[in-house]
């Protein structure tokens, strides 16, 4: 019988009575094959391999990773309590050693949801790789964490929450954002002025295939991770960038997730997007449970794969390897301040605008960090959705200078009395509180 | 009348049961190099007592296919695999004449990659110049297409005694336990055949003219008809006639727990809503998973027989087995010395219960009766953490909706029913360590052959319906059909229902008091391009193990 090298628990939760709409990608039959095809493998008769059902995540989790407005109830469904208790799960099964490795096969997904949350946006509504991290910052005290993100779609929502942690580092691989949702995930996007270089962007044009997405991990996210040195890796493991995927445009196989998962090594894994759900995930999701469970995968493939047919072109294997060169040497030697953004006292202050295409909200920021010197640095958030009014978000960071708490409190105080605002959040981690107000 | 008998690995149960009650019982050892024996000493002691022609029923339960597996005792096989890509087939490899033949067909049922007719009728060709006269075909996802499967048995039907396919056993998917299901089949085909043959001719000789059943591991039985072609289908039946005993003597409805309190071990059962738990894979025998249906049971190092030691001043029971107890001869003591010494029990040379207690106490500076109680403490404590646990699995089962996952019924044993030979001895101790009520039920000693008498046919269906593909097939009833866009859950529940009440018939085990019920139903709108191109339906449904209720009142005692 096989065995599995590294123990792997398995979150698996398809969530087959919930859809954002019956034709919508993120709908019940979105890991249907999956599972048929998990079951007819046997993966769970694998010595070393369990299947384990999700954690359901509480408001509190929910909280530490976001500003959810008006309130977190209003915004959040027990289906995305349950795909964040199912990436919690993961966590909790490696942390307390029940298994080496962990992958939280959940949906929905969850990284084009951002540090404020008025809405779905990207299919996804909280960030359940973020409620995980926080889970593992405030339960276990890991404090280095790395997040590699292989969707193909830029993971905005997870580079927002910790575009101010330095202790976060967060890379993403995905198709350039010139030719995709949600079109960011430039290099330059290096993280804020406190964090610089702990965000990592790595675009890859349209046609990248095994061999280039292979070449930047090795060239590029390999070596970053070796200079972070993380107490723990995190896969967001998006499944979009197969060959057949319907909408994006890149060429990576059953094969290609496989050996890039067994190279990263990640200790935890979770699904992102992914909607070929008959012609790659049942193979993919294959590839990567007994990768990361050290099992062979050799005999892994797609039933109508064709090397010849996804094989990369040579313009885009030059331009990838040209690519990966000024990459690592950009983000090891980063600029001293971000490209947007302005310095206006000890803040430093950017405006944004948010799209939720899902669920057609549009959202304007007025972010300002503070620079201290000392640590990450107090956040404070100015968010206005559509005509609503106009809400106050402060984050005082998990090892947070006492400049930067008591700053964070003046400023929830001032906010409140200033009557600019309508609600107001107060996220003070070092004091292990939490505060809304309604104003 | 109906008579049951249980071919355990010591001994050998059989009981009468008549609509009056329990009319006649006997034990006998079992000889394990010829179960037959054993069987025609109980029924030869039974039978004269009642008069052949009043029997109308035999169910018996056997470990003839267990033992044949365990022990290597069957033939070579000719197993024919068509795996495709995925996880390496090489890890299902069984006997020497297995072999991967090229092709595929994918999870909806479609093929993908022809088969390599070439390849299989080369190994067809070795397997008959190897002698080889039985045969298993297995195709992965076979319960979603039958043709691969289809194929090589029409290949290597002309040199064959026997061929076993996957698709036969089940609609559930797994390929490793198809093939290791379909390769233990025909390994025990011949051998349980032979079996099967001899238990008929004497039960002729002795005049009978009742109809023959096998209990199969869930708790049901099987047409003797029906064995003969899936005869792996009885392998470890054992325990769960034990089970069935329980539920025929004591009127279940709540969630419980059972106990078998053995020699060697303690099988432990739960009963939800007044059913046993099956085990949602399927059994494992010599190390492999199968596709046959069981009991979900967990079994625990302990037992009558099981020796006292002591390891760093923490005073263990079992799990090693060390011959007899003291009092029956033995050279080690034992849980049943410990129960003498307490006064919880009275067998055997009871003298030599406490001196086997107190030499071992005075090597490690205490005495007999303070051991002897440490000792009963670690076993029901053992037992006790070994229930917590598995209760907890099953309430920890994965779910795959929001519903279940939030709504999900949960099992909370409120009765514990204990059984085996130290059952009644024990039964104090237990009751002190379980907050459930615990019982002792009184005709215990035969529960199991109570159980196996008893016992109905039970069946399951699997049906999988692709309206794209216009397909609707419930593989283990062999029905295939074709259905229109139009097909929806509710016919394929009702359709599931009609095909399973069908194969008893078929089988002419018609049984108007059996319960189809429906145990999952599934529909998926199958969407391409933005379209609803199909619907993906998924029916399970079964006919649960039960015991005949007419005769439930007959041997029913208070529990």
């Amino acid at each position: 019988m096989l065995k599995a090298r590294n123990s792997l628990g398995v979150v698996f939760f398809p969530a087959f009575d919930w859809a954002i709409s019956p034709t919508h990608p993120e709908r019940q039959e979105r890991l249907l094959y999956t599972q048929d095809q998990l079951r007819e493998e046997g993966l769970f008769d694998v010595a070393g391999i369990r299947e384990y059902k999700p954690d359901l995540a509480r408001v509190p989790d929910v909280d530490l990773a976001h500003f959810t407005f008006p309130d977190v109830e209003h915004v959040v469904t027990n289906s995305h309590l349950v795909s964040a208790g199912g990436a919690m799960r993961a966590a909790r099964l490696v942390m307390e050693r029940e298994a080496e490795r962990a992958f939280a096969l959940v949906r929905p997904p969850g990284h084009h949801a951002m540090s404020v949350v008025h809405g779905t946006r990207g299919f996804c509504t909280i960030n359940i790789e973020a409620v995980m991290v926080e889970y593992l910052r405030e339960r276990y005290g890991v404090r280095r964490i790395a997040i590699v993100d292989t969707d193909c779609h830029h993971g905005d929502g997870t580079q927002d929450i910790y575009w101010h942690d330095p202790d976060v580092l967060f890379i993403s691989m995905h198709q350039d954002g010139r030719t995709i949702y949600p079109g960011t995930g430039f290099p330059y996007e290096l993280g804020g002025p406190t964090a610089m270089g702990a965000t990592c962007n790595i675009p890859l044009l349209p046609g990248t295939g095994d061999q280039g997405f292979l070449h930047m991990l090795d060239h590029v996210v390999m070596p970053l991770l070796e200079r972070f040195k993380p107490e723990i890796v995190i896969n967001s493991a998006g499944q979009d960038n197969h060959f057949s995927d319907p909408i994006t445009n890149m060429a990576f196989s059953a094969q290609g997730y496989a050996e890039l998962t067994r190279r990263l090594g990640a200790q935890i894994a979770v699904l992102e997007g992914g909607y070929s759900i008959q012609g790659a995930l049942p193979y993919v999701n294959l590839g990567i449970c007994l990768a990361m469970a050290g099992v062979d995968t050799s005999n892994v493939r797609e039933p109508d794969f064709d090397p010849e047919r996804v094989k990369q072109e040579k313009r885009i294997t030059e331009y990838t390897e040209s690519l990966a060169d000024q990459l690592l040497e950009y983000f090891t030697a980063p600029p001293a301040l971000p490209k947007h953004g302005r310095v206006e006292g000890e803040w430093f202050v950017r405006d944004k605008e948010i799209h939720y295409d899902t669920d057609s909200i549009f959202e304007r920021q007025l972010e300002k960090v503070r620079m201290c010197g000392e640590c990450g640095g107090t956040v404070v958030i100015e968010s206005r959705a559509g005509s609503d009014p106009v809400c106050l978000a402060v984050r005082i960071p998990v090892g947070a200078c006492p400049e930067c708490v008591k700053k964070g409190h003046e400023v929830f105080e001032l906010g409140q009395r200033s009557r600019n605002y309508r609600r107001a959040m107060l996220v003070d981690r070092p004091g292990k509180s939490v505060k809304r107000v309604l104003i | 009348m109906l008579l049951g008998i249980d071919v355990g690995g010591t001994h050998t149960d059989a009981v009468l049961v008549g609509a009056e009650g329990l009319l006649a019982w006997a034990k006998a050892k079992t000889n394990r190099t010829d179960l037959l024996s054993s069987i025609r000493e109980v029924l030869g002691r039974i039978v004269p007592e009642a008069g052949a022609g009043r029997i109308s029923r035999l169910n018996l339960s056997t470990t003839l296919s267990t033992n044949a597996i365990v022990e290597g005792l069957t033939e070579p096989v000719g197993v024919f695999v068509v795996s495709g890509p995925g996880i390496d087939p090489a890890a299902y490899s069984i006997g020497e004449h297995y072999r991967v033949i090229p092709g595929c067909t994918d999870h909806r049922g479609r093929i993908t990659s022809h088969l390599d007719l070439a390849a299989a009728r080369e190994h067809a060709g070795a397997c008959r110049r190897a002698g080889v006269s039985v045969y298993a075909c297995v195709g992965k996802f076979s319960p979603r297409n039958t043709d691969f499967e289809e194929t090589l048995k029409e290949l290597v039907h002309p040199q064959a005694d026997f061929v076993t396919l996957g698709h036969e056993f089940s609609g559930q998917l797994g390929f490793g336990r198809r093939v290791h299901t379909a390769a233990f089949n025909a390994a025990v085909w011949r051998v349980f055949n032979r079996f099967a043959d001899a238990v008929q001719r004497c039960a002729v000789s002795l005049g009978m003219s009742a109809r023959v059943n096998i209990l199969k591991a869930d708790g049901g039985t099987m047409p003797l008809s029906m064995s003969r072609m899936f005869p792996v289908e009885s392998i470890l039946s054992g325990p769960a006639a034990s089970v069935m005993g329980i539920m025929a003597v004591c009127d279940i409805q709540e969630d419980s727990v059972i106990l078998d309190i053995g020699g060697t071990t303690t099988d432990i059962a739960l009963f939800a809503d007044g059913a046993p738990l099956t085990s949602p894979e399927g059994a494992v025998i010599s190390g492999r998973p199968t596709l046959v249906r069981a009991l979900k049971t967990r079994s625990i190092g302990i037992g009558g027989d099981s020796a006292i030691s002591l390891v760093d001043g923490q005073v263990r029971v079992g799990p090693r087995r060390l011959g007899p107890a003291m009092c029956e001869g033995g050279q080690t003591p034992t849980l049943t010395d410990a129960l003498n010494v307490l006064g919880a029990a009275d067998l055997g040379d009871t003298a030599a219960s406490r001196r086997g207690l107190n030499e071992l106490a005075a090597k490690h500076n205490t005495d007999g009766p303070t051991l002897a109680q440490d000792a009963a403490l670690a076993a029901v404590t053992s037992i006790r953490a070994a229930v917590i646990d598995l209760t907890r699995s099953v309430n920890d089962r994965p779910v795959y909706t929001i519903y279940e996952l939030l709504e999900g019924k949960r099992v909370t044993p409120k009765r514990v029913y204990v059984m085996g030979g130290p059952a009644r001895a024990m039964s104090g101790l237990l009751a002190e360590a379980f907050p459930e009520e615990v019982f002792v039920p009184e005709s215990y000693a035969v529960a199991n052959a109570i159980g196996a008498a008893l016992s109905r046919p039970t069946l399951s269906a699997e049906l999988f319906a692709d309206t794209q593909r216009g397909r609707m097939l419930i593989p283990g009833l062999d029905v295939e059909e074709s259905v229109n866009g139009s097909y929806k859950l509710e016919q394929a529940e009702a359709d599931a229902a009609r095909h399973l009440r069908g194969y008893l018939e078929h089988l002419r085990i018609p049984d108007p008091d059996a319960l189809v019920e429906t145990v999952e139903a599934q529909s998926f709108n199958m969407v391409e391009d933005d379209m609803l191109v199909g619907r993906s339906i998924r029916v399970k449904c079964q006919i649960r193990p039960g015991v005949l209720p007419g005769y439930r009142k007959a041997v029913g005692c208070r529990c």
